[in-house]
């Protein structure tokens, strides 16, 4: 169900809406705020996938580094995450960035939190 | 891969010491791996220390750099408040300054850089501060409340940053530069000029082309003076004006020069024996340089690691980056150069987000220094990297993707 605050009640989770489908093309990303969070949302092989959008390292905001293919490059210290699951690919970071789940329906982008 | 019946020992536990040990684990190495440091507390990053630390936005604990837990997991062997005083390449020991002698099959020398320090009299009065570690950043903050006015000798980097954190605790600080312009030696007089007026429009006083000769007070220093009669009353000062290699370690044979002299893949003039970060110098495009930064002293322990391992397989080719936060201001620095021909500005100084390039005789870009532009960063560090020449008209306009800059790249375009 949608209500009016622009989120998407699914059982017993919630969703926000953060952008439509137009917005985030492929190999690219956009930041978001879900709640207090900031977020990045990215498009990679068609799929949509949100993680922290600020690095687990040093605070840098995720959105001004690089999408290759799956890796996330922080743009202060060069850390590299997997968007997919927001593991560490490279260091500095040793701590993953979190996961969000995403729906993607009738051009519209959904986060859930 | 070399297996070595003596241990790997690693003398300096700093980010260059922490990494070598973790990647000589994580690259196979099975043997015993020491870590040893004069100091006694656990290995920490520094550059919270100017900046988030000095604030009290982050703790001790924030800029713990590796816990007792995650090194023994990796079978490294942390021994702090050792002090090793000497060295001996040819029977590959190391004597601790309470006479244990260490045996190794390889040795790695990340000792590290001390600080400068200032000369003159009264330096030894209470309130007159160096930052390099821990303790002296908790001895600064401990003592901040008490204090309204703060002189910061010299306007490098550390005092470009402690001149922003204190303007932000809301201290009346006073920056004290011998050069006409701060950063000027590295970013060049635009660049330095820039900065003086940064520093100024955030209400910092800055006195350039003057230095101090004494500090008075009876126990607790009360007023810096200087070498052209100025009188700058306050109750803390701190000192940065630069850092030295610690390569108090020696050895016959052992070259060393500002550092201890490495080649490509970081060995040093004996066998068995390597440097890396602040206390080696390197070969970087044919000049031996030395760089005394955070993200070199993490590369290049990782790479000798590897070195140490593999038999000389990884030239050591990293650009060096270093980046500093000063008021609202991210500064991100690739490269090196100190010739520079020509300098291009991308972007806007008035909209305080732009890049200036540093390049070269035959137009190849050198360096780059970042303001508010990370979004550019990967891509400077490419542009770098593959030390082209570059059309400065394409390079100076912000509307110009930087992979598309290169004089080169064009023609090839223009041909196929």
């Amino acid at each position: 169900m949608i209500n009016q605050a622009g989120s998407l009640q699914l059982g017993d989770s919630k969703y926000t809406f953060v952008a439509t489908s137009d917005s985030v093309e492929e190999g690219e990303m956009i930041e978001v705020t879900v709640g207090k969070e900031t977020l990045v949302v990215a498009r990679v092989h068609g799929s949509v996938h949100a993680v922290d959008g600020i690095c687990s390292h040093a605070y840098s905001e995720l959105v001004d580094g690089e999408l290759e293919d799956h890796c996330l490059y922080c743009p202060l210290h060069f850390a590299c995450f997997d968007i997919r699951d927001g593991s560490v690919v490279e260091g500095p970071a040793d701590e993953p960035l979190s996961v969000y789940s995403v729906i993607e329906l009738d051009g519209f982008i959904w986060v859930k939190g | 891969m070399t297996t070595i019946d003596k241990p790997i020992m690693i003398i300096g536990a700093g980010i260059a010491g922490v990494h070598a040990a973790e990647t000589l684990r994580n690259e196979g190495y099975e043997g015993r791996i020491v870590l040893v440091d004069r100091d006694t507390q656990l290995p920490y990053d520094r550059p919270p220390l100017s900046k988030e630390f000095m604030l009290g936005e982050s703790s001790e604990t924030d800029i713990s750099l590796r816990s007792v837990e995650s090194l023994t997991a990796l079978r490294i062997e942390l021994k702090l408040g050792v002090r090793i005083v000497s060295i001996d390449a040819e029977k590959q020991i190391a004597i601790s300054s309470d006479g244990e002698i260490m045996e190794w099959g390889k040795l790695l020398l990340t000792t590290g850089s001390s600080l400068r320090k200032l000369q003159v009299n009264g330096s030894d009065l209470e309130g007159i501060h160096y930052l390099k570690t821990l303790s002296d950043a908790i001895a600064i903050r401990q003592k901040l409340d008490g204090i309204q006015q703060i002189v910061i000798v010299g306007a490098g980097f550390i005092g470009a940053e402690l001149a922003s954190s204190f303007k932000r605790l809301g201290k009346e600080v006073t920056v004290l530069e011998h050069a006409p312009l701060p950063l000027a030696r590295i970013l060049g007089d635009e660049m330095g000029d820039y900065f003086l007026q940064l520093h100024q429009s955030e209400g910092v006083h800055v006195i350039t082309e003057d230095s101090v000769v004494q500090f008075d007070g009876t126990n607790q220093v009360e007023k810096a003076l200087t070498k052209k009669g100025r009188v700058i009353p306050c109750q803390a000062v701190i000192v940065g004006i630069g850092v030295i290699p610690n390569t108090f370690l020696s050895d016959k044979g052992l070259h060393v020069d500002r550092g201890y002299i490495v080649n490509e893949f970081g060995e040093t003039s004996l066998p068995n024996v390597y440097a890396a970060g602040d206390c080696a110098m390197w070969p970087f495009r044919g000049t031996n340089i030395h760089i005394e930064h955070w993200d070199h002293a993490v590369n290049h322990g990782k790479c000798v690691a590897k070195n140490m391992l593999g038999g000389d397989s990884n030239a050591y080719t990293t650009i060096p980056y270093f980046w500093s936060d000063q008021y609202d201001h991210r500064l991100q620095y690739f490269g090196h150069t100190k010739n520079w021909e020509a300098t291009v500005l991308r972007g806007n100084m008035v909209d305080k987000q732009f890049t200036h390039f540093y390049l070269n005789a035959s137009g190849v870009v050198e360096a780059a220094l970042l303001v508010n532009q990370p979004k550019n960063a990967l891509a400077v560090r490419r542009l770098i990297k593959q030390q082209q020449p570059v059309d400065p008209d394409l390079l100076s306009n912000p509307e110009v993707n930087l992979k598309k800059v290169h004089i080169q790249a064009k023609e090839d375009k223009v041909s196929n």
